[in-house]
């Protein structure tokens, strides 16, 4: 656990140091797989289809915000929905403003979400939306994440249904059961309408529950949402005869599942069991709060200091390219200037003593052979 | 100071421009402008219906009671503005609390600081 913590921090830190360019290159790799995504599902006009134009796209994507993505989504779509036929371009085009002017309404900061959506449902895993909506983004998430899917299923139904979209006849009735056809994609597709439901009913929960002050009540969310979301799928697929696969609903549900603990460990990762409950006031409020800390180490502060070799006599230091501080500063010069300066010290230090006892016996020491008693300098003091 | 400065730089700017209504104004101004891109919608969403009966529609024109699809299109048209407003204004309304909270958190920081300042300038006064 701590090992998965250091690397969280490690990821954390990086991308604070290197915001101004994490944020431009994850923005310029959405873009590019939203266009890889539209331009594999419905390649209908080959000059947007190629490599450098979607890179240059993509490029574009990554200098502006991120419901600029979304803009250029939706031309890249339409252009390529112009050269299939006029209706469909139509259809999809009322489809898109009535989107805008719902999903502008409320929600124009989930573009994240609306653009994860189709590709969540290209890559095969639409579970993971709705429980991951729910527990970072908020209720209005239920708009951006309908639209999401809806848009999804229009053009999976355009690329299904090319061939019979894509005659061009100039006979009104032909013209107007393409509308028609296009009309009941969009308005009676029972997997979707089901999806949606679905979707939003699991957003609103997993809110819901995560927003309560109970311990643990992510996990709780999490997986009450996959329950609820496997059986609202399932009651709409009994009810409407959609052809949802139950397999299919139950490994994305678990893969959803293992993406929200995923997102917990990074986003909400705390210690129930140092949590604390605490009481204060200001002005105007008291406040009884329950403070639940997170779970995070500090990252080793590690210096590393570089030590120079041995200069050879002779060289001067500038020849090395040190400079004569570095040169002083190097474990060599130092250990050379402290022998120099012991040397020195024992230099100044008086000469051994030779005190004669006579001054300090008098009489008893006077007949006899003089006393040598050897004071050493540390001793001076005691003795005197 | 820091988180001051980046509510300001940020979520300030919102709050800032929310705080600057009464709370009815607020709301009144937002279930306006909800109306009126419910109405668009509602109105494409008729066309798009049209559409696609639009055989049915030309065909039975002449026979048509006009009042009574006048008033099913009406009905519907308030109930959808209906709900749509009552969505509006719920969130609005949690919008406009959570600006005044954070307005308010943000006054109290401000307030704080000013006071420090204050003590600190008296300090340097003193000596």
């Amino acid at each position: 656990m701590a090992q998965l913590l250091m690397i969280r921090e490690k990821i954390k830190s990086f991308y604070s140091r290197f915001e101004g360019f994490c944020k431009p290159a994850l923005k310029f790799l959405l873009a590019l797989v939203t266009l890889m995504i539209v331009n594999k599902g419905i390649p209908f006009a080959s000059v947007l289809t190629s490599l450098p134009v979607m890179l240059v796209l993509a490029l574009i994507c990554s200098f502006f915000p991120m419901n600029f993505i979304l803009v250029i989504g939706v031309l890249v779509v339409l252009l390529h929905l112009y050269a299939l036929s006029l209706e469909t371009v139509l259809i999809t085009g009322v489809f898109f403003l009535l989107m805008f002017l719902l999903y502008f309404r409320f929600a124009p900061k989930d573009t994240i979400l609306l653009l994860l959506t189709p590709i969540c449902f290209t890559l095969k895993i639409p579970y993971v939306v709705p429980i991951c909506a729910g527990l970072v983004g908020s209720p209005v998430s239920v708009i951006s994440t309908g639209c999401g899917v809806v848009s999804w299923h229009l053009l999976h139904y355009i690329a299904e249904n090319k061939s019979s979209l894509m005659t061009q006849e100039s006979d009104p009735i032909f013209q107007l059961d393409k509308l028609r056809v296009l009309i009941d994609a969009l308005l009676n597709n029972r997997e979707m309408q089901v999806l949606v439901a679905a979707f939003a009913v699991t957003i609103l929960c997993v809110y819901i529950i995560r927003r309560l002050p109970v311990d643990h009540c992510w996990t709780i969310a999490m997986i009450t949402g996959m329950l609820i979301d496997i059986v609202v799928i399932l009651v709409g697929d009994l009810r409407f005869e959609t052809r949802i696969s139950i397999p299919g609903l139950i490994i994305g549900s678990l893969v959803a599942l293992a993406v929200a603990v995923v997102l917990q460990f990074f986003v909400f990762n705390v210690d129930y069991t140092r949590t604390e409950r605490v009481q204060f006031e200001d002005d105007e409020y008291y406040y009884y709060v329950k403070a639940v800390p997170k779970n995070s180490v500090s990252l080793a502060d590690r210096k590393v200091k570089k030590i120079k070799g041995r200069e050879k006599p002779g060289t001067p230091a500038s020849a090395e390219g040190g400079t004569e501080k570095e040169r002083r500063d190097s474990p060599e010069y130092r250990v050379r200037r402290s022998k120099a300066t012991i040397e020195q010290e024992s230099r100044k230090t008086p000469p051994l003593r030779e005190e004669t006892l006579q001054d300090i016996s008098g009489s008893v020491a006077r007949n006899k052979n003089r006393t040598k008693r050897i004071i050493l300098p540390e001793d001076t003091d005691q003795n005197t | 100071m820091t988180r001051m400065a980046s509510f300001e730089a940020g979520e300030g700017k919102r709050s800032m421009a929310i705080g600057s209504y009464f709370r009815g104004d607020y709301i009144a101004k937002e279930i306006i402008k909800s109306i009126l891109y419910g109405t668009v919608a509602y109105g494409i969403v008729v066309g798009l219906y049209l559409a696609h009966d639009l055989e049915e529609f030309m065909a039975g024109l002449y026979e048509m009671d006009w009042i009574a699809f006048g008033k099913m299109i009406l009905y519907r048209y308030l109930a959808v503005i209906g709900a749509y407003s009552v969505v509006t204004y719920i969130v609005y309304v949690v919008r406009y609390r959570r600006a005044r909270r954070n307005l308010r958190i943000y006054y109290n920081n401000l307030r704080r600081l000013g006071s420090m300042y204050r003590k600190e300038s008296g300090e340097d006064g003193k000596q």
